[in-house]
């Protein structure tokens, strides 16, 4: 039986990132999954690491150092997967979002990022093509974007390099432990492996691999629908751009109502636009609850047109050539579970970033490579740890 | 056949041998084909050129799975404007 000194389930972005890191440090590391390399949430996603939208605190800064941890990478990797910072532009339909905007953003400044309000003379400066009756909005320069299924591959063939081992279309049927109950091997379809650490990265699906351990991780699928344009020669967006309201779309404790169409208001979709480096723009957002099905919902499809063509009236006359839905892995509190399960030694998980997954990756990674380590990680993540449940349930 | 002139994804331009010299490489599936050069995402999304990239890595021996989703199947059926997906009155 073959043995590894850690086994990393799931090669979506955050395995893929893990499972390098680790490589990197001269550990023995095996990456299993049940699919082909970023078969999931990592290509049925968009493509950008922001900071713009985190909260602000532990959200944030976890969120720019990972974006300085891609321009190293970026330099680094052999494979490239497409790492440009373009910055992003919050753009605010109203007065009263201007308003809210203008707090968020002060507080964002008061810790020391480089964001700032532009007014709406300076918002067509920016992106010209923008409807001309919008209030302003927030410039981030730091903003990045990147490719996420390429960051994957990208992960993957530099941890190979360094030893790493992978099995795709490996599926895990179930995980064993000793009689002290630490983890002990890894049981797939194909084989099974020894080891006494797992990476749990399995995103979506991460709690039936932690149900094998008798563990229960409250992560739920929150579905996104996308949809992409034509390449076209206009520079509809030259840059990530979304509406402020997007943030109300996300976390769920904002209370602000915006003045949008029932059909907008009933799917939560949210004005977002990113150029891409085949010059294809993906048009989102939409967040909703439907279980682990990534159907094309045609009425979805509607409304983000819809909030689309208000804040780029041009796209009326671009064509949208495919549409493509992905689950994200919902956390009730938005903040990524990283840390080992008390209860079962050698289990870890790295999970429920939801939207942030691409963003997180390296930061992630890392982080989760500290812990196995048993260094002192880049942050002080007592706020991402598992245990956090058990005690909201205790209370 | 000359692998470099002859066009197998014609809406992105992606050659035999760049499709050819993927599956080589990676020995992967369609789906990573399509993933790396862009075969197949284009403006008719992959009605073209969807079965010869499948039967390509059938031919080169591609990985053996038997389970294997083939190259999906996306909305629209053809391309349509966000104007008109939008609802827009003009």
């Amino acid at each position: 039986m073959k043995s590894y000194d850690v086994i990393v389930i799931g090669a979506g972005v955050i395995g893929s990132s893990v499972a390098y890191h680790l490589a990197k440090k001269g550990l023995e590391v095996a990456l299993i999954e049940k699919g082909g390399i970023a078969s999931g949430t990592s290509s049925r996603c968009d493509a950008v690491a922001l900071i713009c939208d985190k909260k602000p605190g532990i959200d944030t800064e976890i969120g720019f150092a990972s974006i300085q941890l891609f321009k190293q990478l970026a330099k680094e990797f052999s494979v490239d997967f497409e790492f440009a910072s373009r910055g992003s532009l919050y753009v605010c339909e109203t007065e009263q979002e201007l308003d809210i905007a203008k707090g968020y953003v002060s507080e964002q400044a008061k810790d020391g990022y480089d964001m700032r309000m532009v007014d709406r003379h300076e918002l067509q400066q920016i992106e010209p093509y923008l409807a001309d009756d919008l209030a302003g909005g927030i410039w981030t320069q730091v903003d990045s974007s990147m490719n996420p299924y390429k960051l994957c591959y990208a992960f993957v063939e530099e941890g190979r390099k360094l030893g790493l081992d992978v099995y795709d279309y490996h599926s895990v049927q179930n995980i064993t432990l000793d009689v002290q109950g630490k983890v002990e091997s890894v049981v797939t379809d194909r084989g099974t492996f020894k080891t006494k650490r797992i990476v749990n990265c399995a995103g979506v699906w991460s709690p039936k691999i932690a149900e094998m351990v008798g563990v229960h991780i409250p992560i739920r699928p929150r579905k996104g629908m996308v949809l992409i344009s034509e390449k076209t020669p206009f520079k509809v967006a030259s840059q990530k751009v979304h509406e402020f309201g997007y943030m109300l779309s996300k976390f769920e404790d904002i209370q602000f109502k915006r003045n949008v169409s029932e059909l907008v208001e009933k799917h939560n979709v949210a004005f977002t636009i990113e150029p891409t480096d085949a010059n294809n723009f993906l048009v989102g957002g939409h967040r909703a609850f439907k279980g682990y099905n990534i159907s094309s919902e045609i009425e979805v499809v509607h409304a983000i047109a819809e909030r689309a063509i208000r804040f780029l009236p041009k796209l009326k006359e671009i064509n949208c050539i495919r549409a493509y839905a992905g689950v994200r892995p919902w956390v009730e509190d938005h903040l990524p579970i990283v840390s080992e399960v008390e209860e079962v030694p050698g289990f870890f998980i790295a999970s429920g970033h939801e939207g942030d997954g691409i963003s997180m990756a390296p930061i992630t990674g890392r982080m989760v490579t500290q812990l196995i380590a048993g260094e002192p990680t880049d942050f002080n993540i007592d706020k991402l740890n598992f245990s956090r449940y058990k005690k909201a349930n205790a209370v | 056949m000359n692998e470099e002139s002859t066009v197998v994804c014609r809406c992105e331009e992606i050659t035999l041998k760049e499709i050819q010299g993927t599956i080589e490489k990676f020995n992967c599936s369609s789906r990573e084909v399509k993933l790396r050069t862009r075969a197949g995402m284009g403006s008719c999304g992959g009605r073209t050129c969807r079965s010869t990239i499948d039967r390509l890595v059938e031919q080169m021996g591609g990985p053996v799975i038997s389970n294997e989703v083939p190259l999906s199947y996306r909305p629209p059926v053809r391309p349509v404007s966000f104007g008109i997906l939008g609802g827009a009155k003009e």
